[in-house]
C-alpha cells in the first residue's frame, strides 16, 4: 500500500514540478523583457507640448533724465496686452523690472534716453535696446506703449514670430542644417591642376575665425580642418564655354561628391568652405561665367543648402602661388555671414543682421524650446513603436534614459519659467541641458537591443518549442494518468477478489490462475 | 499704377528666384546583394552596376551603403581575376574603379540590414557603415537575391520577411529618417516584398509577380555563369541615358519595362507615394543634385559696406568684426591688468589692503584680551556658585 502511494506521490510531484516550476520558469525565460515606460505622462506631453512651460524673459528698464517710478508696471501692462492679442503657440511673456546697479549687461536692458524725437536703436554689440523719447510722449503717456511695441516687434521679434501663431510665408527651403551643438568645418582649397600652391590659412583662421568661434561658442562648438586638394575643380571646367550660366546649370555641372565625405570626424554635421581655382592648363583664361562687378575681387560665392559655401575664382593660380591673408579675409567675412544662415541663426540671406548678440540670445531660447519639442516627440515615437511592436524588447537602460530625460526636462522648464533668471549664462546652461535631454531621448530611441528583427509568426514558436516541450509533457502527463488508472484497476481487482471469495465455494484452479496472471500484468503496468 | 505693377512683378520674380525646387537636400543609396557563391555572380553584378550608376550621378561614396558578399571578383573560378562584368562584351569593369563595400561576406545579414535601416547600433559602429539620413533625405534602396512569397533569402542562412522591411520603414518614418524612399527589388516573386509596406512616401517597384520567377538576362561563355538579371539589365539600359541635368521621370523608367524584355510582370506600388511618378525626376533618387544659391553678398558693394581692409573696421557691421572687437576687448582687459599704470593701482590697492589687515589684526588682538578676561571672570563666578551650592547641600 505504501509503495502504491509512493508511486502516486512521485507522479504528482513530477506533475507539480512541471506545472508550478517548469511552466513559470519557461515563461519567464522566454518572455521578452519589456520595461514599463511612463506612457501616460509622455502621451500627455505629446498632446500638450508646453503644458508646464511659460517662458519668462526679464527685461530691465534704465531711465536717464526723468525717473519713472512706475514705468515698469505700466510697460508690463502694455506688454501683457500686446502678447494676449497674439495667439501664442508657446506660452511666453516678458517680466519688466526696474534697473539697479547689480544688473549687468548680460541681461536685456532698455535704456530710456530723452531726445527730441521718438525712436529706438538696438545695440549691435550688446543686449541693450535704446528707446528715445521726447517730452510730448511722456505728457501723453505714450511711452509705455512705445517701449512695449519696441520690445515685442524689434528686440524680441524672433520670439514673437517663432512662439506665436503668426501667418508666415511657408519656409521655402531649408538652407540651414538641423541644430547640433557640435559642428565640423571643412575648409579646402581646390586647384584644377597639380602645380604646388600654398595659403596662409593658419594665421587667417587665428586672426579672424577664432574670435568668431568664441562669439558662437555658447551655441555651437566648431572643429575645423583645412586641406589643399589638387586636380579637382568640382568639374567646373565643363562649363567653361558658357559665359552666362544659371544656378541650375551650375548645380548640374558641379560635383561635390569628393568633398562630401563626413566619415573622418565624429560630429554628425559638417559644413564646408571650398575655394576653387581653375586649372592653368585647361582654362588659361579662367572661368568665363564668373563675371565679377567692379570694385570686387575676382571671385564669386555660392551657398549650397545644408552643405556650405563655394567660392569660385575666375583666374587660375600660377606655380608656387601663395594666397595671403589679405586675399582670404574677404572670403572669411563672407563665410562668417553665411554661417549664420547655414546654422539657422538668421532666416534669409537678405536679412541684415541688426543685433547679432540679441539674435544669438533669441536663438538659444528658440533652440531650447525646439529641443524640448524634439525630445518629447522622440519619446512619443518610442512609446508608439513599443505599443505597435509587442515583440520588441524594451531594455532597462531605455527606461533609465527616459526617466533621466523627463527629470531633466522638468529642470529645464523650471529654469525657463523663473522670471528672475535671464542672463546669458542661464540661457547657455539651459541650452546645454536641453542638448543633453535630446541626447538621452535619442539614446533611448536608438538602443541597440531594441531590434524588431524577425517577423516571428506563431508557427515558428511552435516549431522551436514543440521538440522540447512535447516529449516532456507527454511523459509527465501520461505517467500521472497511468498511475491513477493503475490504482483504480487494483481497487477493482480487490473488489472482484472479495466477491469471488464470498460467492464461490469451490476453488476453481483455472480461474484463480487467470486472476493471478491479470494481477501480475497490472502490477507490471 | 504701372510702376507699382512692375514693382510687384519684380518682387515676385525676386521671390521665385530664391525658391528652391526640390524638397530633399541629400541623397542616399542602400544597395544590397543578398546572395553568395560563384553561381550567383549576376547578383553581385546587378548591385555593382547600380553602385556605378548612382556614383556616376553624384551620390558620394559616404552616402552609399553597399552590402554584398564580395566573393566573385577574387573567386578562384573567375577567369578575369579582380573584375566583375555585367555584359559579355566586358565593356565596363564594375570592380575596377574605387569600390567601397560597407558590409561584405558574412556581414550581410538580416540583422545588420534592419539595424542599418533603423540605425540601432552599439556605440562603436563606425560612421561610414551607418545610414545617417534625416528628414531631408531621399533614399534609394535596391535589393537583389533569391526570394519567394513575402521573403528574401540572405546568404542561404536566413531570410527577411516583407513585414520586417515594412516595420523597419515605419520606424524610420517615426524618427523622421527620410523624406522619400524609392524601393527597387529584383528577385523571384519580388512584388510580394513591398506588399506589406504601410509607411508614407514610399515608392516601390518589383521585378515579378507572385508565383513568377525573375530571369537572368544572358550568360557569358568565358565566365561561365549568367552575368546580369533581366530587370536590372533594362533598368541600367535606361539609366545609362541619364545625366545629372536629365528631365526624365520615374514614369519614363516604369514605361520602359515590357513583358517581352523582362519576361515577368514588373509591379509598381505608388499608393503610399505623395507625388506623381510622372513628375518625379530620376535624379531625385539616383543622383545627388545640390541646389545652389548665388550669394548676394558678393554681388553687393561688399568692399564698401564691410570694410575689411582695416581702417574703419569698428564701425562696419559685420559679425566677424563684432567677434574680433569682442575678442580684442577681452584681450585689452587682461592686458590692462599687467600694464604699468594698472600695476601701480594694484600696488596701492595692495598697500591699502595690507593696512586694513594690520588694523584688523590689532583689533583682533584687543578683542582676544577682552574675551580672555571675560571668560576668566565667568570661570571664577562659576567656581564661587558651585561652592555655594555644595555648602547648601551639606546644610
Amino acid at each position: 500500500m505504501l509503495e502504491k502511494n509512493l508511486r502516486k506521490l512521485i507522479a504528482i510531484c513530477f506533475l507539480l514540478t512541471y506545472v508550478l516550476l517548469g511552466i513559470p520558469l519557461w515563461y519567464k525565460l522566454t518572455t521578452i523583457y519589456r520595461a514599463t515606460l511612463p506612457i501616460d505622462y509622455i502621451e500627455s506631453l505629446h498632446n500638450d507640448q508646453y503644458q508646464d512651460v511659460h517662458l519668462v524673459i526679464p527685461v530691465y528698464i534704465k531711465p536717464d533724465v526723468y525717473k519713472f517710478p512706475d514705468i515698469h508696471d505700466a510697460v508690463q501692462i502694455q506688454i501683457n496686452h500686446l502678447l494676449n492679442s497674439l495667439k501664442q503657440k508657446v506660452p511666453w511673456s516678458l517680466q519688466i523690472l526696474p534697473y539697479d546697479d547689480t544688473i549687468d549687461e548680460k541681461n536685456h536692458i532698455i535704456n530710456l534716453e530723452l531726445a527730441d524725437f521718438v525712436g529706438y536703436n538696438a545695440a549691435f554689440d550688446s543686449k541693450e535696446t535704446t528707446v528715445y523719447y521726447d517730452d510730448k510722449s511722456v505728457a501723453s503717456n505714450d511711452l509705455p506703449f512705445f517701449i512695449a511695441q519696441t520690445l515685442i516687434e524689434h528686440t524680441f521679434h524672433i520670439e514673437a514670430s517663432e512662439l506665436n501663431e503668426i501667418e508666415q510665408p511657408t519656409p521655402q527651403t531649408s538652407i540651414s542644417v538641423a541644430y547640433t551643438p557640435n559642428v565640423h568645418l571643412s575648409i579646402s582649397l581646390l586647384s584644377g591642376d597639380g602645380l604646388p600652391i600654398g595659403w596662409d590659412i593658419e594665421t587667417t583662421l587665428k586672426d579672424y575665425f577664432s574670435p568668431f568661434r568664441e562669439l558662437l561658442s555658447p551655441v555651437v562648438n566648431f572643429t575645423v580642418d583645412t586641406s589643399i586638394i589638387y586636380y579637382n575643380d568640382l568639374n567646373l571646367h565643363s562649363l567653361n564655354s558658357t559665359s552666362n550660366i544659371t544656378s541650375t546649370q551650375l548645380s548640374h555641372a558641379m560635383d561635390l561628391s569628393e568633398l562630401s565625405s563626413m566619415n573622418y570626424f565624429s560630429e554628425s554635421v559638417a559644413l564646408n568652405l571650398a575655394i576653387v581655382f581653375p586649372s592653368l592648363e585647361r582654362n588659361p583664361n579662367g572661368f568665363e561665367f564668373i563675371n565679377s562687378p567692379k570694385n570686387h575681387s575676382n571671385w564669386q560665392s555660392f551657398v549650397v543648402p545644408q552643405w556650405g559655401v563655394i567660392t569660385i575664382n575666375k583666374y587660375p593660380l600660377r606655380k608656387n602661388s601663395y594666397l595671403t591673408e589679405s586675399y582670404l579675409n574677404p572670403i572669411m567675412y563672407q563665410f562668417a555671414q553665411d554661417l549664420f544662415e547655414l546654422l539657422g541663426l538668421t532666416n534669409s540671406l537678405d536679412d541684415e543682421l541688426l543685433s547679432p548678440i540679441i539674435t544669438i540670445d533669441s536663438f538659444k531660447r528658440i533652440t531650447i524650446l525646439k529641443n524640448l519639442e524634439k525630445a518629447t516627440e522622440t519619446l512619443w515615437s518610442l512609446v508608439k513603436l513599443t505599443k505597435s511592436f509587442q515583440q520588441m524588447a524594451i531594455p532597462k537602460e531605455v527606461l533609465e534614459n527616459v526617466r533621466k530625460a523627463l527629470e531633466l526636462r522638468l529642470n529645464i522648464v523650471e529654469m525657463l519659467n523663473d522670471p528672475k533668471l535671464g542672463d546669458d549664462l542661464v540661457w547657455s546652461q539651459a541650452l546645454i541641458m536641453s542638448n543633453q535631454l535630446v541626447e538621452y531621448c535619442e539614446t533611448a530611441f536608438f538602443h541597440g537591443e531594441m531590434l524588431k528583427q524577425n517577423f516571428f509568426p506563431q508557427e515558428h514558436k511552435v516549431a522551436v518549442y514543440l521538440p522540447l516541450l512535447g516529449p516532456l509533457t507527454i511523459v509527465t502527463l501520461m505517467g500521472v494518468i497511468k498511475c491513477f488508472k493503475e490504482n483504480k484497476l487494483l481497487a477493482k481487482l480487490q473488489e472482484i477478489d472479495e466477491d469471488v471469495s464470498s460467492t464461490t465455494i469451490y476453488n476453481d484452479d483455472e480461474k484463480q490462475d487467470e486472476k493471478l496472471i491479470q494481477g501480475s500484468e497490472s502490477d507490471e503496468l | 499704377m504701372r510702376f507699382s505693377t512692375s514693382l510687384i512683378t519684380l518682387l515676385c520674380a525676386m521671390l521665385l528666384n530664391h525658391l528652391v525646387i526640390a524638397e530633399h537636400t541629400n541623397n542616399w543609396a542602400v544597395l544590397v546583394s543578398t546572395s553568395r557563391f560563384w553561381f550567383n555572380y549576376r547578383h553581385m553584378a546587378n548591385v555593382l552596376s547600380m553602385y556605378r550608376t548612382v556614383k556616376r550621378l553624384g551620390i558620394p561614396d559616404s552616402q552609399i551603403i553597399l552590402m554584398l558578399s564580395d566573393d566573385v571578383a577574387c573567386n578562384s573560378r573567375n577567369l578575369f581575376p579582380g573584375t566583375v562584368f555585367n555584359n559579355k562584351d566586358h565593356a565596363i569593369d564594375l570592380y575596377g574603379e574605387n569600390v567601397e563595400v560597407d558590409y561584405r561576406g558574412y556581414e550581410v545579414t538580416v540583422e545588420n540590414f534592419i539595424r542599418l535601416l533603423t540605425d540601432r547600433w552599439s556605440e562603436d559602429q563606425p560612421k561610414s557603415k551607418r545610414l545617417l539620413t534625416d528628414e531631408n533625405s531621399n533614399i534609394f534602396i535596391y535589393m537583389t537575391g533569391h526570394g519567394g512569397d513575402d521573403f528574401l533569402k540572405f546568404q542561404d542562412a536566413e531570410e527577411i520577411a516583407s513585414e520586417d522591411i515594412a516595420d523597419a520603414f515605419e520606424q524610420m518614418h517615426e524618427k523622421k529618417r527620410y523624406n522619400e524612399i524609392f524601393f527597387m527589388i529584383d528577385t523571384c516573386q519580388a512584388n510580394t516584398m513591398y506588399s506589406k509596406f504601410y509607411s508614407p512616401n514610399i515608392l516601390a517597384i518589383g521585378s515579378s509577380r507572385l508565383d513568377e520567377s525573375s530571369y537572368s538576362h544572358h550568360s557569358d561563355v568565358e565566365i561561365g555563369v549568367a552575368v546580369i538579371d533581366r530587370f536590372t539589365y533594362y533598368t541600367l539600359e535606361f539609366l545609362e541615358k541619364i545625366e545629372k541635368n536629365s528631365t526624365l521621370t520615374l514614369k519614363d523608367l516604369f514605361d520602359s519595362y515590357t513583358l517581352e524584355n523582362v519576361h515577368s510582370h514588373v509591379g509598381v506600388r505608388e499608393d503610399l507615394f505623395d507625388r506623381d511618378p510622372a513628375e518625379t525626376l530620376i535624379t531625385d533618387f539616383f543622383g545627388n543634385v545640390q541646389n545652389i544659391i548665388p550669394d548676394d553678398m558678393s554681388r553687393k558693394d561688399f568692399a564698401g559696406k564691410y570694410n575689411y581692409d582695416g581702417g574703419n573696421e569698428k564701425l562696419s557691421r559685420n559679425v566677424l568684426n563684432l567677434a574680433i572687437e569682442k575678442a580684442t576687448e577681452e584681450r585689452e582687459v587682461s592686458e590692462k591688468a599687467i600694464s604699468p599704470t594698472s600695476l601701480r593701482i594694484v600696488n596701492s590697492v595692495n598697500q591699502n589692503a595690507r593696512k586694513i589687515s594690520n588694523d584688523t589684526q590689532q583689533k583682533n588682538g584687543s578683542y582676544s584680551i577682552v574675551i580672555l578676561g571675560l571668560s576668566t571672570l565667568l570661570g571664577i563666578l562659576y567656581f564661587i556658585m558651585r561652592n555655594d551650592n555644595q555648602a547648601l547641600k551639606t546644610i
